[in-house]
């Protein structure tokens, strides 16, 4: 036997992640290498930073959607700031208007001037998915979005989702395998899940580990989020 | 006055028949021969629904006509006196509506009495009368704004010019203890040892055929409740509102009303959500007493939340720990000695003791337990759920596997051997559920001991859960039935995401038998005015639930004498089940919502208040954990594939939220075990990592197969039978995954977190266990 590293037997997949794997030896490629990780339809981070993924993770998604966002922006015709500008936001099918100063980010829009607190801030930087909401359909951390980037852009948050009398599929999934204790992560839970769902009907537990890697829940409630999330798809719940 | 009952307790069908003496009027006792209907099944959360759907209102999201937003500014430096500030520029700046600053050292001082962090504001008090104040950690509060927006106040922190004395300071914990180290409080960094023993360890290591020992170390753990620390202060109508993220509204409302000097009745503490708490949010603490400073200052409410670099900085954390530990045992394996002997630092606070388990998990008659808290220039610890049992856990475990190596037992049986002799443990069973479910009879042909060689390397690893519940009076609770049929069951108490309301609703809803769904639960406000204690330690259920069932009870009684007329039957031949009022042959049968029709008032009501524990009863909680990993001994990768957690609450309550407990606690422990340490830079002093990028959590990729398994133990000591469960199922987690790594590699991990550089060191190492 030896730990030493160059000693390599031949294996073609992540071996980490793959559980047989461990029993049968070990493995050439990095276990660390996303892109190994690609194997029964997850998405790899090289596909997702082409920007073709949301299963990839929300993490980046926010960024990446931010991003094209404000390339997609069009020039701006006047520079604007730092005092207020109004503007209108297509809020969960309703127009909006307000009247914010440039700087102000899509999360603090929503919380402060529209009074739609379901997403929350909890790190403020893109590292925990609480604020997330869709931006044309897609997961975005709205804490690193600016208000004034969402112009023109469809906007859907946790509130027009679902309603506690009206629930979506994946809300009452979410209370059947109670998938929430304190609940200030659930709304970017849900959003993600709706995301993700709308992309990949049919996913597997492991491309809905991959496809909510970017939201943290103290509480640990993983493993019932997963299986509520499969449970909204139809199928049978993996995790415990 | 009081009266003997007879019942049975026991678990897993082993029973026996006690005596229990009990105050009178105590409702009949729910024992292992009771059967319930609601009770122990899968209820889903009441509050589930406007959780999922964000219409759960948290402190965070309270908007008050007129609202301010309040900001802290802190100190940049891990040792300073205010040697001058100058808040003019902040206080003209458009849109400010208040300016605190904080350089006088009687201004937090009634915080410091109050604050259940120990916080060492204290250290002011006790330091030399001068004319400015002392700032001990990088993050300390220097001055606070509040303004019409978040932005502004942020804008306004930055014009406050402030002149700092900086003094030296010290942040790492070796050099902390070492003579000539700069003082973080006058009186020295190193505290007297805390000392408890029980026999003479000389004469059990004496007697010992084999002497294990080794230095464990723990790091520093960040709390990082999702909701952060903050209120919304409103002075109005009279006296002062608070709506808080706290774990405990009245202790809250308590240090509120002692820091303004105002009666508590003029204090309302509101918290119907709270984003996690995980022991750092008990008392008023920082955020609402200078939320409620600026708006008495400002003459507006004002929102104050802290934000995720504070909330890292100065609200609470675990402190680390160096454990020294000694352990003697006879050549069957039966403990002779414990010698546990450790430091720590919670920065300016204490709380770095982690000798629970070595005390309290195995028999051993020989125990010294010598425990240390070192401080340095960092913020303040808070409890962390389970204080001190994690860390403890992670080195008695360890210690324990080496010594079943050393005498050739296996780990599980060396437990069986040893653990603590309570009465209505279930720890037998709990063992022999959580092994199969792990495979533990796989153990001998994994890792390298078992002849694994290659890259990947599997290991198995186990640990004891125990935690001693403190639960009991004061706590008051009331029902109350309606003419229109409603329900309701009240109680001041908090959810802090453990399902309370859902518990309270699931009690009420067995004794007047309907369904819990349908009980409309108060919580989460001083206003209520039926006490409860704070969130922490495994209190809430079993300190209220006794309170609500008699509530319960009472109401029953009363509504049934009420409706006997109408039925045509004695009260005394009348129940309540499935939604009826039945008489007991079930002859006669009435809708409940059209017996309480025929209520003379419009509410039948009942209050009660929690009586003391039954003498003689259990109050401790158990539980066994096992982990399976597979480690890459290429990049020191480590993954845990599965984890059987079997634990016990006493009686369960929701099947469904304590399950959630237990598999919660789980995923705190893996993260503890793998992830989670504060980086603090020492030649600046200041936190690396006060954020969630840097700071790891872990998340859905880290996540094992979690089994969950509840076995539950019949020995009420109180009326429900409801012992508790928030911390067990952290504390062996860290332990069980540690003595797997160590089973896999064959080196014994001796520091948290296991990450992959520790675990590439621990392979460049010769093969020990």
């Amino acid at each position: 036997m030896s730990d030493h590293r160059d000693d390599r037997p031949e294996e073609p997949r992540d071996p980490v992640d793959d559980v047989s794997a461990a029993d049968r030896g070990a493995s050439d490629d990095d276990p660390i290498d996303d892109d190994a990780a690609q194997g029964a339809g997850g998405v790899s981070r090289r596909d997702f930073l082409k920007g073709l993924g949301v299963g990839g993770g929300v993490v980046g998604a926010g960024l990446l959607a931010a991003r094209a966002a404000a390339a997609a922006a069009p020039p701006a015709p006047r520079r604007l700031g730092p005092g207020p500008v109004s503007i209108s936001l297509l809020v969960n099918g309703r127009s909006r208007s307000l009247s914010i100063e440039p700087r102000v980010t899509l999360l603090d829009a929503l919380r402060d001037r529209l009074e739609l607190t379901g997403a929350k801030e909890v790190c403020d930087r893109g590292s925990c998915g609480a604020c997330s909401v869709l931006v044309d359909g897609r997961p975005v951390y709205a804490c690193m979005m600016l208000a004034l980037d969402a112009r023109g852009r469809a906007i859907t948050t946790i509130e027009g989702i679902g309603t506690p009398g009206k629930p979506h599929p994946i809300q009452t999934a979410f209370v059947e395998k109670d998938a929430l204790q304190c609940g200030y992560c659930t709304p970017g839970f849900v959003v993600a899940a709706r995301a993700l769902l709308e992309s990949r009907p049919n996913p597997t537990l492991d491309e809905v580990r991959e496809g909510l890697a970017g939201h943290v829940c103290r509480c640990g409630t993983y493993t019932r989020v997963c299986a509520a999330v499969l449970a909204a798809a139809g199928r049978k719940g993996g995790a415990s | 006055m009081s009266e003997t009952r007879r019942i049975r307790i026991g678990e897993n069908g082993r029973l026996e028949e006690v005596e229990v003496v009990v105050p009178d009027g105590e409702p009949a006792i729910w024992d292992a021969d009771t059967r319930l209907s609601v009770v122990g099944t899968a209820v889903s959360r009441l509050d589930g629904l406007a959780k999922a759907s964000g219409r759960a209102r948290y402190t965070s999201d309270v908007r008050l006509p007129g609202m301010l937003h309040g900001r802290i500014l802190r100190s940049p430096h891990p040792h300073a006196r205010i040697a001058a500030i100058d808040a003019t520029a902040a206080e003209r700046l458009k849109g400010v509506r208040a300016v605190l600053t904080f350089e006088r050292p009687d201004v937090f001082a009634a915080i410091a009495e109050t604050d259940e962090a120990g916080r060492a504001i204290e250290g002011d008090a006790r330091g030399p009368a001068a004319g400015n104040r002392s700032l001990l950690y990088a993050g300390d509060e220097v001055a606070a704004v509040a303004a019409v927006s978040a932005d502004v106040a942020e804008d306004a922190l930055r014009l406050i010019k402030v002149r700092y004395d900086i003094l030296p300071h010290v942040t790492d914990l070796e050099s902390a203890r070492r003579a000539g180290a700069p003082p973080v409080f006058p009186d020295g960094n190193v505290r007297p040892a805390a000392v408890r023993k029980r026999g003479d360890i000389d004469a059990g290591f004496a007697q010992a055929t084999v002497v294990v020992e080794g230095t464990w170390r723990t790091p520093v753990a960040l709390h990082n409740a999702l909701e952060s620390h903050g209120a919304v202060a409103a002075w109005q109508d009279g006296g002062l509102t608070v709506w808080a993220a706290t774990q405990g509204v009245f202790g809250c409302r308590d240090d509120l009303a002692k820091f303004f000097g105002i009666e508590a009745a003029k204090v309302r503490v509101v918290c119907e959500h709270v984003g996690g708490g995980f022991g750092a949010k008990f008392g008023a603490g920082i955020a609402a007493v200078v939320a409620a400073m600026l708006a008495r200052k400002a003459g507006a409410p004002v929102r104050l939340m802290l934000d995720r670099a504070e909330e890292n900085l100065a609200t609470g954390n675990r402190p680390s720990t160096v454990q020294t530990l000694r352990v003697g045992a006879a050549a069957d394996g039966t403990l002779t000695a414990i010698h546990l002997k450790s430091y720590g630092t919670g920065g300016i606070a204490g709380g770095a003791g982690c000798g629970g388990p070595a005390w309290n998990i195995y028999a051993c008659p020989n125990v010294l337990i010598e425990e240390q808290d070192v401080h340095t220039n960092a913020g303040p610890a808070a409890p962390f759920r389970a204080p001190g049992y994690p860390q403890g856990s992670f080195a008695l475990e360890s210690a324990l596997d080496d010594l079943a190596g050393r005498l050739g037992l296996d780990p599980l049986a060396l437990r069986r051997r040893n653990y603590i002799d309570k009465p209505a443990k279930a720890l037998e069973t709990q063992y022999a559920l959580a092994s199969r479910a792990i495979g533990w009879d796989r153990r001998p042909q994994l890792g390298t001991a078992g002849g694994q060689d290659g890259r990947l390397r599997r290991g198995l690893g186990l640990g004891t859960a125990m935690w001693p519940v403190y639960g009991g009076p004061p706590a008051d609770a009331r029902v109350s039935i309606h003419s229109d049929g409603t329900v309701e069951c009240a109680c001041g108490t908090q959810d802090i995401g453990t399902g309370t309301r859902t518990a309270m609703a699931v009690i009420t809803a067995e004794v007047l038998g309907v369904a819990p769904a349908a009980v409309r639960v108060s919580l989460g406000d001083t206003a209520i005015g039926l006490y409860s204690p704070a969130s922490g330690g495994s209190v809430t259920l079993n300190s209220i639930l006794p309170a609500v069932r008699a509530a319960a009870e009472g109401a029953k009684t009363k509504f049934l004498a009420a409706v006997a007329p109408a039925l045509g039957a004695a009260p005394g031949d009348l129940d309540l089940a499935g939604g009826e009022v039945r008489t007991r042959d079930g002859a006669r049968r009435m809708p409940f919502v059209q017996a309480a029709a025929r209520l003379r008032t419009t509410v039948a009501t009942a209050q009660a208040s929690r009586v003391p524990n039954y003498p003689g009863r259990s109050t401790e909680l158990f539980g066994a954990q096992f982990a399976e990993v597979i480690v890459d001994t290429w990049t020191g990768r480590v993954r845990v594939v599965r984890i059987a957690a079997a634990h016990e609450c006493g009686r369960v309550v929701d099947r469904l939220t304590a399950e959630s407990q237990v598999c919660g606690g789980v995923v705190m422990g893996l993260s503890t075990a793998l992830l989670e340490e504060r980086v603090i830079d020492h030649d600046t002093g200041l936190v690396l990592n006060a954020n969630l990028e840097d700071y790891k959590l872990a998340g859905t990729l880290e996540m094992p197969e979690i089994v969950p398994i509840l076995t539950e133990v019949y020995d009420p000591a109180n009326n429900v039978g409801v012992k508790g469960l928030g911390e067990p199922p952290i504390v062996p987690t860290a332990a069980a995954i540690a003595n797997a790594v160590s089973h896999a590699i064959g080196r014994r991990v001796r520091e948290l977190p296991i990450t992959p550089a520790r675990v590439l060191d621990l392979l460049a190492r010769p093969v020990e266990v």
